[in-house]
């Protein structure tokens, strides 16, 4: 195990040194005036062009990257642009933010998607066409759109959660729980509709395989049967839907921080993007790549731990 | 077996204690020991860039981020007047090259270094020799601290902006000891009224300050603690206001004045800024047909500027012909009907012109103003004008304006004080004025207004903005409404010279 560890987190920092090559080039590609992106339409055209020549703008593409990459290598990822703050300050705030939001997500749609996924496929009948119709409906509405509704009933009228912004959890817990709690159920919805359907497929799958029909001949238990020994068959398959939920969340999620003004990745990205500050996209973009090896290998051990059957190679 | 009991009682459990947290509607009410209320919460479209006033500083909506931290040299009052602030005289010499400023003797930064004339002639250079929006105002300009308390400002030519610049961006006093600091972009020091916690502030979503305990006009600080929130998406604005999250709020979509002023809130407006067609290429250099003063006058008159007023801004907002403020000395309110809607005037002003046909006008257009540019487009073609538009993409929307790449735009245009305006979008060399279109009669206009008496200079301003109206050299809409929301416990006087509130003129009801 300890060398496939290794082989992966070999081949993370070739996948990364290539993102960041590509992410750099393709910022520069887009074109635009960053200078006067900064500045706005006040500037004279001078000030403009001293900013440009501050930011080292006009020296050529693969000298700028090589910058970048000699001052990445001694741990500094620069300053942003735009605010003067240090980029690894700006990212890992808002990496903390989407983490606890994304992970959130990822609990609660994991529990809710198994057991609907396995009272539908247990049960059957009623329960299962109540399942899909509730997971379609589920696919079917937007994200942002639950998100203005529960703000509307929940945060609003009620006045159970906050509508706007982001308290972090070592500031106070009920705080973070107040901020969270829409948002992670907002994007939960989709996740849970997407993670049922497949944990509702592969245990009807599973419970179909001749090793069931030798269980249940022993005298085991239903329970038994579909926790202890179909659900580590049919985690697989679940395990890897719940992966690309969780880091599709990641910056995927820019809608709902924006229906609920939290400072998360997505809005940075997209606030960044939009900008032209490529020291904080490209902080990000590092960030990004980080977070979705280690995912991808938890997943890879989580399967192994799982189901035997599967190898590390 | 659910414990279905057990669940309620617990989801009840948890909905109460976030209940006592949810909504922070700190209200701005409850008093703290130094009589003031307790906190301020305020929404802003955007957040500062730098701090560091030779990078990043600016007004505009930006400037409660700059006047919670630093002190201008001068100040406005809420009506927009010129007060004194650090600086409590300013006299210029006879031939107003040289401005004499007297400065305070008992302020002190936040970090316990003197503000003195050395300090206001070495924060007014970074200005100047930074890359701050405006820091071209003070080209050419020289300090010098000639005692304690006294500075000057020295210039080759007299510069009838100066005392409002120095009572905006460009008049701010930094620290001289956090020069050559780069956390001074986050971590700014000046004599502001508040200091800046940095320990809960979020760069770029969250600015928490608290009162500076030391400062030299405590009177003027209605708030213990002041919090800003970055909010650029108008329904979480909105959802903020109606949760009681913020005391006061700018507002971008003027569509939504109805909804929250049934919420109760209060809504404070000024017109700063003006929409319409820049008509840049005056001497016909890449489109010759706008050389001609019958085609520019004809595109004048082919917007229903009512309408447009109507569709663009739901109604809120003044139509214009001018491109001074309501504010100026120089504006007249009779211009406004100038150029009334008359398509088939219009037309026949074009045919006049040798365009009986019409003719192909290239300008840019932009996703974020789509529905704008379908309407002037429209409209133009009411006229024959068939508009070829390119869309220069993310970013270079200004760059290629100013390039110039094309003879013509559509844009939104801050209405300055009339020597900023003039410099901005009319002077030879003003950045909104890309072909350097002059004309002798324009020139002469400004030189008066540069270097005449006050009465001469204010009806040269009157005879210069009735020129550019009569020449047609821009198409303006309207002007259009800046909008800020108050909560029932706040009061506003909303300054009418800049896009956000001041901080001061902001206080608890109760």
């Amino acid at each position: 195990m300890l060398s496939f560890i290794l082989r992966r987190v070999l081949s993370g920092v070739i996948l990364i040194a290539v993102i960041s090559f590509l992410a750099f080039v393709l910022l520069y590609a887009s074109g635009g005036d960053i200078a006067r992106r900064i500045l706005g339409e006040n500037a004279t055209a001078e000030t403009v062009a001293k900013k440009a020549e501050q930011l080292g703008l006009n020296r050529p593409l693969l000298v700028q990257y090589w910058d970048w990459v000699t001052s990445a290598l001694t741990g500094s990822l620069g300053r942003s642009w735009f605010t003067g703050e240090l980029v690894s300050v700006s990212v890992s705030n808002r990496v903390a933010v989407s983490l606890s939001i994304v992970i959130g997500t990822t609990l609660v749609s994991a529990i809710v998607a198994v057991v609907l996924g396995v009272l539908a496929a247990r049960r059957g009948g009623g329960v299962d066409g109540t399942v899909q119709v509730v997971s379609l409906i589920g696919f079917a509405i937007p994200g942002f759109l639950i998100a203005l509704v529960l703000v509307l009933v929940f945060a609003i009228n009620l006045g159970w959660f906050k509508a706007t912004g982001y308290i972090p959890l070592s500031t106070s817990v009920s705080g973070w729980l107040s901020s969270v709690t829409l948002p992670i159920i907002a994007l939960s919805l989709g996740a849970i509709a997407a993670v049922s359907q497949q944990v509702r497929g592969s245990v009807i799958d599973a419970m179909s395989r001749d090793y069931v029909r030798t269980l249940r001949s022993r005298g085991l238990g239903s329970n038994s049967v579909v926790y202890r020994h179909v659900l580590r068959n049919a985690g697989g398959p679940a395990l890897a839907v719940l992966a690309v939920q969780f880091i599709g969340l990641l910056g995927g999620a820019v809608i709902v921080e924006q229906v609920f003004a939290i400072p998360g990745m997505g809005q940075l990205t997209v606030r960044a993007t939009t900008l032209g500050d490529i020291p904080v996209v490209m902080g990000l973009v590092m960030a990004y790549a980080i977070i979705v090896l280690i995912v991808n290998l938890l997943i890879d051990l989580a399967q192994a731990a799982l189901n035997p059957k599967v190898r590390l190679s | 077996m659910f414990r279905w009991k057990a669940t309620a009682a617990t989801i009840a459990i948890a909905a109460l204690a976030l209940t006592g947290c949810a909504g922070g509607g700190d209200g701005g009410s409850g008093a703290g020991d130094s009589g003031r209320a307790d906190r301020l919460t305020l929404t802003a479209i955007v957040a500062p860039t730098s701090y560091d006033i030779g990078a990043g500083a600016e007004y505009g909506n930006r400037s409660p981020f700059f006047q919670a931290v630093f002190d201008t040299l001068l100040q406005k009052d809420s009506k927009g007047e010129i007060e004194p602030w650090l600086a409590t005289e300013w006299v210029y010499n006879d031939d107003n090259t040289v401005l004499t400023l007297t400065l305070r003797d008992d302020v002190e930064f936040t970090d316990g270094t003197k503000l003195d004339a050395d300090a206001v002639v070495a924060s007014l250079e970074r200005f100047r020799d930074g890359t701050s929006p405006q820091a071209a105002t003070f080209a050419g300009k020289e300090f010098a601290a000639v005692d304690a308390t006294t500075v000057t400002i020295t210039q080759a030519a007299p510069d009838p902006s100066l005392v409002n610049l120095l009572s905006i961006a460009p008049g701010l006093i930094q620290a001289p000891s956090t020069f050559d600091d780069p956390d001074s972009a986050t971590q700014p020091v000046g004599s502001g009224p508040y200091v800046l916690d940095t320990a809960s502030t979020v760069t770029g979503t969250t600015y928490v300050y608290t009162a500076n305990p030391d400062y030299w006009n405590a009177d003027a600080v209605k708030y213990d603690n002041l919090t800003i929130n970055v909010i650029d998406d108008p329904t979480a604005t909105l959802n903020a206001l109606k949760a009681g999250e913020a005391n006061g709020a700018k507002i971008v979509n003027n569509d939504t004045i109805p909804e929250i002023e049934a919420s109760g809130w209060t809504i404070e407006s000024n017109e700063l800024d003006f929409q319409g067609l820049l008509l840049f290429d005056r001497d016909g250099t890449m489109a010759p047909e706008l050389a001609d003063v019958n085609v520019r006058k004809a595109i004048n008159m082919a917007f229903d500027r009512e309408a447009l007023l109507k569709a663009l801004q739901a109604g809120y907002g003044t139509v214009t012909e001018q491109v001074f403020p309501a504010t100026s000395v120089g504006y007249d309110e009779s211009l406004d009907s100038t150029y009334e809607y008359d398509p088939e005037g219009a037309k026949k002003l074009l045919a006049d012109a040798g365009y009986p046909d019409g003719f192909t006008l290239n300008m840019m257009s932009t996703p974020a103003f789509q529905t704008t540019f379908d309407l002037v487009a429209q409209q133009l073609a009411d006229i024959g004008i068939t508009v070829n538009y390119t869309d220069p993409g993310t970013g270079n929307f200004i760059t290629d304006m100013l390039a110039p790449k094309y003879p013509a735009t559509w844009m939104a245009l801050e209405q300055n004080p009339d020597w900023q305006l003039i410099n901005f979008m009319i002077a030879p060399g003003a950045t909104f004025n890309p072909f350097h279109s002059e004309d002798p009669q324009v020139d002469e206009y400004i030189s008066t207004i540069q270097t005449g008496t006050q009465d001469e200079a204010e009806q040269a301003t009157k005879d210069l903005n009735a020129w550019i109206v009569d020449n047609a050299w821009f198409a303006p809409f309207f002007r259009v409404q800046g909008t800020y929301a108050t909560d029932a416990n706040t009061n506003l006087e909303f300054w009418p010279t800049n896009a956000y509130p001041s901080i001061f003129d902001f206080s608890p009801k109760n």
